[in-house]
């Protein structure tokens, strides 16, 4: 109880991660409860389906839950030193987050399961009667069981996140990973990743490939594919999510070529040093940020085809890849306080910094708009 | 109004007070750093040495009193300023190196030089030969993450030199060395700054150290301690009773 107190000294960006998480779990319960409102009317396979389709925006609340984990020590070094000298060690300190993360899940799902319940009691209309489950008994451990489910995987993975090193005092180390380590080798395998999907996904759109025969059935009203081509389209966004980070540092040995201002001196070789610590956060935003364009494109060509749950589904996977990135930025920018104050010291211009970080954002956001346009493009070729 | 200081004082400062959010650090201090001396400031920990090279060197703004350099006021100017002061008139070494991660230590010794709009090759030429004068040049390529601390060290000392500038602020510059480390690098600091007519301005907890400069100051809780008249055996009541 007395970790809960440190709640008292959130600030507004801490609180607008805990809302944020706690919104999100919401939404994941209410699809995982739909699903069970649903099951309690047509017990049946495709029941389980459309649990199994709570899967991906349950994994996008984790990857949130540990990207702000990860964060967490960095944004509050005094917080941790003085949790230390408290006499908490690495270990309760991870607790002490992840229990932080699963209870803003628990809330959020808890709100949802009351809002759940109240829509039971008669207050559905007709539109929402079969998602609730109106008017058949409900069995105690399902909804329970289900709601478990949203603060264990986030406070799992917020838990998996935390590294030691950064849950004790002292200055927040830099990573000793940098993308000065991406040799060539980091690049030529997923390019040779990217270049097999694009040559079955270009097999499977071949003139008279329709007559195949054996389309996929997507769901959420994409209509149908060919194997081939979803494939192709796999292997291709594996291979350039593979390969953002590899991009990311070799964009910045590209910017500091030649005689390098110190403008571009201090963006390139900062934008190389982040490219592993960046490059994950951009590979899932890119990922599901060109999925959902593609899916929103199709549903835009083809109007009734449009569902209201995924769609959903969606816009959360999307909302929570676009929080981490952000998060990630943040943690990147505490993380090198010491950097900056020993550049101001040095007589650095702000401006000077703030350009600096201006130009090494716009390299990492043309390296997401080459990856994620050639995943969006792929994915709009694949669903035609 | 106040007063011109003397000429032969490259800096100086009167009555600085300076506090850290309500934490009083400086309570009134004046000193005078002349042209091409090296002068110690001394003191225990806490007792106001770093806050008061940061005060001399234009990275902190003073609550109270006056910081001159050249005969011209730092304590009236604005952020802009006291920063291009810093960039072009002041080298700075800190007790921790502070070297940015990212960069070689070449490029992290050219930096100051860089920024204070030097051409390529003269930046990178300079910084070459600073390494070479402090013992790491074979660190030149290398970045401080695989570097051992005593190099990072003196790679930090070499970004304060390379650029010459008139004054060089050095705040306990041997914390983080072994004790012939420690000895060498302040040779090294102390024969730069002659041999090119700098000033140094040196803070060291240990006394001992002192030994290196032309004059030194001993600050106590804030203020300049004055030299303590010796007290007559008996006179104390306390050393009476014993």
């Amino acid at each position: 109880m007395l970790y809960l107190r440190l709640v008292r000294g959130y600030r507004i960006a801490d609180l607008g991660r805990w809302l944020l998480t706690a919104g999100a779990a919401a939404a994941v319960a209410a699809l995982l409860l739909r699903a069970l409102g649903r099951a309690l009317g047509e017990p049946s396979g495709a029941s389980v389906v459309r649990l199994l389709w709570c899967l991906p925006p349950l994994a996008a609340v984790g990857w949130f839950a540990a990207v702000a984990a990860r964060a967490l020590p960095t944004a509050r070094p005094e917080r941790i030193t003085g949790l230390t000298a408290a006499g908490a060690g690495p270990s309760s300190i991870r607790t002490l987050i992840a229990g932080e993360i699963a209870l803003a899940c628990a809330l959020g799902s808890g709100l949802t399961l009351l809002a759940f319940l109240v829509l039971r009691n008669d207050i559905a209309g007709a539109s929402l009667a079969p998602a609730v489950g109106l008017g058949l008994p409900l069995p105690a451990a399902a909804p329970v069981t289900l709601l478990f489910l949203v603060p264990l995987a986030a406070g799992a993975s917020a838990a998996a996140a935390v590294r030691v090193a950064d849950a004790l005092p002292g200055q927040p180390e830099l990573p000793h990973r940098t993308g000065f380590g991406f040799g060539a080798l980091r690049l030529a395998l997923p390019t040779g990743l990217v270049l097999i999907g694009l040559a079955l996904e270009l097999y499977g759109l071949r003139p008279g490939a329709a007559q195949d025969g054996r389309p996929v059935d997507l769901p959420a009203g994409l209509g149908t594919t060919s194997t081939a081509a979803l494939l192709g389209w796999a292997f291709a966004a594996l291979g350039l999510a593979l390969l953002t980070a590899p991009l990311l540092a070799w964009g910045g040995r590209l910017l500091a070529l030649g005689r390098p201002t110190p403008l571009r001196l201090l963006a390139a070789r900062g934008l190389t040093a982040e490219a592993p610590r960046l490059g994950a956060p951009l590979a899932v935003l890119a990922l599901s940020l060109s999925a959902g364009l593609a899916a929103v494109r199709y549903w835009a060509r083809r109007p009734g085809t449009v569902e209201a749950v995924p769609a959903v589904e969606a816009a959360l996977i999307v909302g929570c890849a676009v929080a981490a990135v952000l998060i990630r930025a943040a943690q990147i920018r505490n993380s090198r306080r010491s950097v900056t104050a020993a550049l101001l010291q040095l007589g650095a211009a702000p401006r000077l910094l703030l350009g600096a970080a201006v130009l090494r954002t716009a390299a990492a956001g043309t390296v997401l708009l080459v990856t994620g346009g050639l995943t969006a493009a792929l994915a709009a070729g694949a669903l035609r | 109004m106040s007063a011109a200081p003397p000429d032969n004082d490259v800096l100086w400062a009167r009555g600085i007070v300076k506090s850290h959010h309500g934490t009083p650090a400086l309570r009134g201090v004046s000193i005078g750093v002349r042209d091409g001396e090296v002068l110690a400031i001394t003191g225990p920990r806490g007792s106001g040495k770093s806050t008061l090279l940061g005060c001399l060197s234009a990275l902190l703004p003073v609550d109270d009193g006056e910081v001159w350099f050249n005969s011209a006021p730092v304590h009236t100017l604005t952020r802009a300023g006291r920063e291009r002061l810093r960039r072009d008139r002041f080298g700075f070494v800190g007790s921790e190196p502070h070297l940015v991660p990212e960069l070689t230590a070449r490029e992290n010794v050219a930096l100051p030089l860089l920024l204070a709009g030097a051409g390529h090759k003269a930046a990178y030429g300079s910084a070459t030969e600073w390494l070479e004068r402090l013992d790491v040049a074979d660190c030149a390529t290398r970045r401080p993450g695989e570097l051992v601390q005593s190099q990072r060290q003196r790679i930090a000392v070499a970004r304060a030199l390379a650029p010459l500038p008139p004054v060089v602020f050095a705040d306990d510059p041997t914390a983080p060395l072994h004790r012939e480390a420690q000895d060498q690098v302040l040779r090294i600091l102390v024969t730069a700054a002659r041999s090119h007519q700098l000033t140094l301005v040196l803070a060291t907890h240990e006394p001992e150290l002192a030994r290196f400069a032309d004059r030194t100051v001993a600050l106590v809780d804030g203020r300049l301690a004055t030299p303590v008249a010796p007290v007559p055996r008996g006179a104390s009541p306390v050393s009476a009773g014993r």
